[in-house]
């Protein structure tokens, strides 16, 4: 029978970043993810490593947690954290005070800022609204999720931890009122596996709920979506914040060759089927707009959202250890840790851990902080000149992604999802968002004998819709064109429908 | 070039413009086509779709929606439209099959039916039951093309692939209009010992002599084949349009090729000129009636703003549906969104309705409101229909 110390259910930073310390600490370990990794809020979020800006003001302890994180995470992750920078900007009419604030704040948990002129702050990024009264830089850096899950999986994989993506917790076993185990669901095959454990973590985010329950264990949490928009290239190469208290629609942040810009918060009842509206996009984009002027005009290309899960505070059973998020110990072998950010998802392993390590009764220290994260000397990056050499070969145009670069994935995981080609190379991340290619991928995925041809018609489907869902708030200008395009390619050309 | 007055002047050189184009040279007026590129034509399958939404297309234009384009063509002027359509083709080299009073189905790369209506003679013979022998000869590395898909549907189905070391679909067909490549391909298809039966293959069997290159081959193996058109950038829409070009420079048309429209010069309801945003020198283009064949969104000649639609050449009212929520449907596979229904309404002499400002200007193609192309599947169909319609219009008005 599979047995390991511990059972980690949530492939998002959480899950990933515990996995990597119980690696380290030498516990064995397996992780279980119903999609794959930073499938949930880990891969919806803004991609920005905070600087502790943001909560200099009203959450000086979650800001003391981000730059303490942030400058251990620009250490040990140089691959995955592009050092942009960050600005505050001051726009007429921001109040005076928050700065005053906003400074002392910085100046009290150490950010280092530094006060620029409207004219500097246009030289470092020409785009800004120019009638800006001033401008605060600070250590905001950009971050890759999917990469950070990846990397932080290495080092799991690397000393014997099991990971199960597209895997289901369907039960979780119970024996004399304690949890021992879960039973999983494959989910292409619906094959079901047992898995013991001493010690169950339920890093599931949104879905923690869920999984508590399976447990016979309570955890009431409240939702609240957030929402983002995509743009069609990079409007700055600084992340931008707005100078005031934090409110919707008021950062940017540039990631590979995009920009993100978000987010609101409306609550919502269940973390799946997450609808963006024409009206959050309005509201993203004015607001964007306010800080960066070619937001009114830019193409979007495509919207997303994540859920942030937060403890309903008048049931909190567990120990609070930190405003920024929650573990809580349910008693009978059950850990659930919620809320939180991806800045600190390190800290947040690690105190999960320390409180494992107590429940196990075993001292050994965390290492996350000190050893740099393994695998990033294989990282490519972003290298265009590199892929240009073999133009030939290239099946996504807007992301310059080679035949080989796929097949190579194809054989390092066997593939079964086209997320997990997209995560791993770009494909279909650009500008007509895998209108292309992703018949191509599934193509040379058939090729290479890793899914029938029925299999990809269905992978096919699936993604057409779910890539239609994400566009569709953003219909109009020059992406209403494109995929007026690919309507007529899978639709006009291929009559995709008849399926 | 000409420095005079036009007769006529066509903005748009896609299907619909070069329709009227070439239909005003042919009643002898002189004709100047603006385009800004190579229309959205290229991107095709090179079908004509006339009305896929029933069998019998010609039949079903008459029970349309009112309101439809096709409603403003008279039934013999939409038979007249077609004949002379296949005629342009024939005589351009790029013989078409079929009729319009039935469509006819082709097989996709996906394995899939398409309905359409009048196809190239290279695709004459797709017409295939599920049973029947089909055997695919696709090419080494070519990315938009996968034999596979069209295995799962037919299962009585063999496939080989040859290496014509190009992996585009236009290197194929360039290397096909060698004679010698022709030859080596031939006699490697032969060693094949393919089973009796049809051999499809994708829609590769060059770019300017597609026709006589199927006729060789299969002459030269005895078999019978058919072309699978494959995703853009599409041959078979290449050679349409290029065929429809030529045509039109044949009879002695003026092409403004690579100009967009700067501005407009007019005297009161009357379109004088326009003028073109060429780099360096300022050019005018003069015209006694303007055709405005500019196309719908993805060719540019809509412009859809986060709550509003223009129309971009002159700015003519647009009808569009109000509330931009509504513009797209949830389903991705479900045909017939309403932001189709977006463009400029005309009268029954195609000219913009009445509270628009110009007298000497006709519309034609997928710019018109209600043509819902990809809803009723009459792509091309509408384009030939309209374009000659409002060159017969225009003829009228500049006789």
């Amino acid at each position: 029978m599979n047995v390991k110390d511990v059972i980690i259910i949530g492939g998002g930073s959480t899950g990933c970043g515990i996995a990597r310390d119980l690696a380290l600490r030498g516990i064995s370990h397996c992780l279980i993810e119903k999609n794959d990794f930073a499938a949930g809020a880990t891969g919806a979020c803004h991609g920005l490593l905070h600087s502790g800006g943001r909560y200099a003001v009203a959450d000086t302890d979650a800001a003391a947690e981000c730059i303490a994180e942030n400058r251990i995470l620009s250490r040990i992750g140089r691959k995955c954290v592009e050092q942009t920078g960050g600005l505050f900007v001051r726009l007429p009419g921001d109040s005076k005070k928050y700065r005053d604030a906003f400074l002392k704040g910085c100046e009290r948990l150490g950010i280092e800022t530094e006060v620029l002129s409207p004219t500097r702050a246009l030289e470092l990024v020409p785009s800004l609204n120019p009638a800006l009264e001033e401008a605060v830089r600070v250590p905001d850096c950009s971050i890759d999720p999917f990469r950070l899950c990846m990397l932080n999986i290495v080092s799991s994989k690397a000393r014997g931890g099991e990971i199960f993506t597209h895997h289901e917790v369907i039960n979780i076993i119970k024996e004399r009122g304690r949890c021992v185990g879960v039973k999983l669901k494959e989910k292409l095959s619906s094959s079901i596996k047992e898995i013991r454990g001493k010690v169950i973590v339920n890093a599931a985010g949104a879905w923690a709920q869920r999984i508590a329950i399976l447990a016979g264990s309570s955890l009431p949490m409240t939702l609240s979506k957030g929402s983002l928009v995509v743009t069609n290239h990079r409007l700055s190469n600084m992340v931008i914040n707005r100078l005031r208290p934090p409110s919707d629609g008021d950062i940017i942040v540039p990631n590979e060759a995009v920009c993100l810009a978000g987010t609101t918060s409306v609550a919502v009842d269940s973390p799946d089927n997450l609808e963006v509206t024409s009206g959050e996009v309005e509201t993203v984009a004015w607001e964007a707009a306010s800080m960066v002027p070619e937001f009114e005009d830019v193409r979007l290309i495509r919207t997303y959202a994540g859920v942030r899960a937060l403890l309903n505070s008048e049931s909190l059973d567990g120990r609070q250890i930190s405003r920024s998020f929650q573990i809580i110990d349910h008693k009978n072998g059950l850990f659930s840790i919620i809320g939180g950010k991806l800045s600190t998802y390190r800290l947040m392993a690690e105190k999960l851990c320390d409180a494992v390590m107590r429940h196990l009764d075993l001292k050994r220290a965390c290492l996350t902080a000190e050893k740099p994260l393994e695998g990033q000397e294989e990282l490519r990056g972003y290298p265009l000149s590199d892929r240009l050499e073999s133009l030939k070969d290239i099946i996504c145009e807007c992301e310059l992604v080679r035949r080989s670069d796929v097949e190579r994935v194809i054989q390092r995981i066997s593939p079964k999802h086209i997320g997990d080609i997209q995560h791993r190379t770009r494909l279909g991340m650009g500008p007509c968002q895998g209108g292309f290619c992703t018949y191509r991928a599934l193509g040379v995925m058939q090729e290479t004998g890793k899914v029938s041809p029925e299999e990809s018609i269905e992978i096919l489907k699936e993604f057409l819709q779910r890539r239609f869902k994400g566009i569709r708030p953003v219909l109009w200008g020059d992406q209403l064109r494109e995929e007026q395009l690919i309507e007529y390619i899978y639709l006009g050309i291929l009559s995709m429908e008849s399926y | 070039m000409n420095k005079g007055t036009y007769d006529a002047v066509v903005i748009g050189g896609g299907m619909s413009g070069l329709t009227a184009a070439i239909t005003l040279c042919d009643a002898g007026k002189t004709v100047a086509v603006i385009s800004k590129g190579d229309p959205v034509c290229c991107l095709s399958t090179g079908c004509v779709d006339i009305l896929n939404s029933t069998d019998e297309p010609f039949d079903g234009i008459s029970s349309l929606p009112f309101g439809h384009p096709y409603g403003l063509v008279e039934q013999d002027l939409i038979i007249e439209a077609c004949e002379h359509f296949m005629e342009t083709a024939a005589r351009g080299s790029l013989p078409y099959a079929g009729s319009i009073h039935k469509n006819r189905h082709l097989i996709t790369p996906i394995g899939m039916k398409k309905t359409t209506c009048l196809v190239p003679k290279t695709m004459e013979h797709a017409n295939c039951d599920e049973n029947e022998g089909i055997h695919i000869v696709s090419f080494r590395g070519l990315k938009d093309f996968f034999p596979s898909y069209i295995m799962l549907q037919y299962s009585n189905t063999g496939c080989s692939i040859f290496d014509a070391s190009v992996s585009s679909t236009i290197g194929i067909a360039e290397r096909f209009e060698d004679e010698r490549f022709r030859e080596t391909f031939a006699d490697w298809l032969s060693r094949q010992h393919i089973p009796e039966g049809k051999i499809a293959i994708p829609a590769v069997l060059g770019i300017r002599s597609s026709f006589s290159i199927y006729k060789e081959l299969s002459q030269r193996t005895g078999r019978t084949f058919f072309e699978i058109p494959t995703l853009p950038p599409s041959l078979p829409g290449i050679r349409l349009f290029k065929c429809m070009k030529q045509a039109f420079l044949a009879r002695g048309g003026h092409l403004y090729w690579g100009s967009e429209i700067a501005s407009v010069e007019k005297l009161g309801a009357i379109i004088e000129g326009v003028t073109l945003k060429n780099p360096g020198r300022v050019g005018r283009v003069q015209g006694r009636a303007f055709i405005l064949a500019s196309g719908s969104f993805i060719s540019g000649g809509l412009f859809a703003r986060m709550d509003s639609v223009q129309e971009t050449v002159f700015g003519l009212p647009v009808y569009y549906p109000e509330n931009r929520s509504g513009w797209f449907k949830d389903s991705f596979f479900s045909r017939g969104h309403q932001i189709e229904k977006a463009g400029v309404e005309v009268d029954s002499s195609f000219r913009p309705l009445a509270d628009a400002p110009f007298k000497n200007l006709f519309i034609c193609g997928s710019i018109m409101a209600r043509s819902e192309v990809m809803k009723y599947g009459c792509g091309h169909g509408l384009a030939i229909a309209t374009g000659y319609a409002a060159a017969r219009s225009c003829e009228g008005f500049v006789r």
